[in-house]
């Protein structure tokens, strides 16, 4: 999973890659082929060749060792405002971290099985925890993490989740190929979809939580009414690749996803469509930044110079 | 001289190595030993892989004529931890073919298999070939029955050339596979103008 977030970030980056004006740079405490941005631009996450991970503050570049070469996550990811980074580790094991301030951590087994997804909801209050071949629960991040609902699937785990932006609706797709909606406040199951005959590795909601996005195996966008949970369309598959990321650009009328070859043979490549007419174009991205997203509606990109990585406005 | 179960329990309680509660049958002890023996270690579990696709025709012969790649016949039987045949398991096999590729619009090397009462299957395939994200050759497995836990796992094969002959100090080069117990012997058959490459895997579920 991890590495399919990161494909993510590097495809939004893609997107302007022409034109770019550096903001600053940040000494790392390593070489760094990998790091992630919060959703606040503020900090990074930087992942060292030797697997160790450090948080890095962009503004004074002040640097913390998050995790040791041999205490890596499996899986991590920061809260919505920033504050928090919660990683899920292959003992399934969970630790919640403060990023800013001097809060104790939480930590917590919440599964004895690998963790492959963690997500923070958007109030920074509930996280969603997916083990390897279990099912998924949400848990309540009080003093004392809290288990507030189990995610059943037929068999396996989840493979990818979306809340909606108001945090009243989570979308589920299990590896049992079937997408699950739950209302957030009961818990209780809605709508689920079954005509899938293959995984779902991306969900996401459109910005005015109207839509639901699937894509998978099957390599093409598959278009949800986010509250009757019918399918609205299916854009069209780019055959033999699969999409391991989908996310959606600007207000909502397009979508940015990243095909991995099923083969192996060819290295991933970016489409973006466009939802009201399913056309789509490629995108150029050589070389790709190492990371990127999408800060107060303004694109930053990163790339790295040996121990130098620089942040850049796409214009 | 050999003795059966039986006997062996009466001697040791004749000899006083065995003390018998009044209430309990030399039988029923027997019959207790017997269960005991049967009993089986679940099978590990290893990753799903993206390439998994519900509703595979149900097929012993996933190979076709002139298909590329040596022949390859699995077959098993699917217990419950006590030993037991599960009698109404359900399983999904798939692999690539020979090439390393899987089938994703249509259920080429793709199977739903019933064993039925005797809980036995077998297919007819071709060894599933290598391909650039994965280290080992494999065939994915999905095991369901009532009252059981699905199990999802991978089978490989000790004829690797990955594992340079020693799968035993070898296997963790695909750090996918989870334990050694999923790289199965590859027993060669047939004749020299059809070999094929024959592997036993039975498969343990778990009870819910």
């Amino acid at each position: 999973m991890r590495g399919l977030a990161l494909a993510a970030l590097l495809a939004v980056s893609a997107t302007a890659a022409a034109a770019s004006q550096p903001i600053t740079k940040v000494q790392l405490p390593c070489e760094s082929n990998s790091q992630e941005m919060s959703p606040t631009g503020t900090q990074l996450t930087v992942q060292c060749k030797d697997h160790s991970l450090y948080l890095v503050n962009v503004a004074d570049g002040a640097q913390r060792k998050l995790f040791s070469s041999d205490h890596r996550p499996s899986e991590y990811v920061f809260s919505q405002d920033g504050r928090w980074l919660a990683a899920g580790f292959p003992d399934g094991t969970v630790e919640v971290i403060p990023t800013q301030d001097n809060t104790s951590s939480r930590q917590w087994k919440a599964d004895s099985h690998r963790i492959d997804l963690v997500r923070f909801f958007p109030d920074g209050k509930k996280l969603l925890v997916a083990p390897v071949d279990s099912p998924g629960t949400v848990w309540e991040l009080g003093d004392t993490p809290t288990k507030l609902a189990t995610l059943p699937v037929d068999f396996g785990g989840i493979s990818a989740c979306a809340i909606s932006p108001d945090g009243k609706m989570l979308v589920i797709a299990g590896d049992d190929t079937v997408l699950r909606w739950y209302d957030t406040t009961s818990w209780q199951k809605t709508r689920e979809y079954r005509d899938f005959l293959l995984e779902t590795f991306a969900l996401t909601f459109t910005p005015d939580g109207k839509s639901v996005l699937a894509a998978g195996a099957d390599s093409r966008i598959t278009i949800f009414d986010a509250v009757s949970g019918k399918q609205v369309r299916q854009l069209p598959p780019d055959a033999g690749s699969s999409i391991f990321s989908v996310d959606v650009l600007g207000t909502g009328e397009r979508a940015l996803a990243v095909y991995f070859d099923n083969a192996g043979g060819k290295p991933p490549h970016v489409l973006v469509w466009d939802l009201a007419t399913a056309k789509s174009v490629p995108l150029n991205s050589d070389p790709l930044p190492t990371c990127g997203g999408i800060v107060g509606g303004k694109l930053l990109t990163c790339s790295t110079d040996g121990k130098t990585l620089t942040l850049s406005q796409q214009e | 001289m050999t003795f059966t179960r039986r006997e062996l329990l009466e001697r040791c309680a004749a000899f006083g190595a065995v003390t018998l509660a009044t209430s309990i049958p030399l039988s029923a002890l027997a019959s207790a030993w017997d269960d005991a023996e049967k009993q089986r270690t679940p099978t590990p579990f290893c990753e799903l892989g993206p390439f998994y696709k519900r509703q595979a025709p149900n097929t012993s012969m996933l190979r076709s004529r002139g298909d590329a790649g040596m022949p390859l016949a699995l077959s098993g039987v699917v217990y419950d931890v006590r030993g037991q045949v599960i009698p109404d398991a359900k399983l999904e096999i798939w692999q690539t073919d020979n090439d390393g590729h899987y089938d994703i619009e249509g259920y080429r090397y793709r199977t739903l298999l019933e064993p039925g009462a005797k809980g036995s299957y077998a297919i007819e395939s071709v060894m599933p070939g290598h391909y650039p994200t994965r280290v080992c050759q494999h065939v994915h497995y999905l095991v369901t029955a009532p009252g059981h836990k699905p199990l999802i796992t991978q089978l490989y094969f000790a004829t690797d050339p990955v594992f340079d002959g020693d799968p035993d100090k070898n296997y963790s080069r695909d750090p996918l596979i989870t334990s050694r117990e999923l790289i199965r012997p590859v027993v060669i058959k047939g004749d020299p103008k059809q070999i094929i490459a024959a592997v036993n895997f039975d498969l343990v579920l778990e009870t819910l």
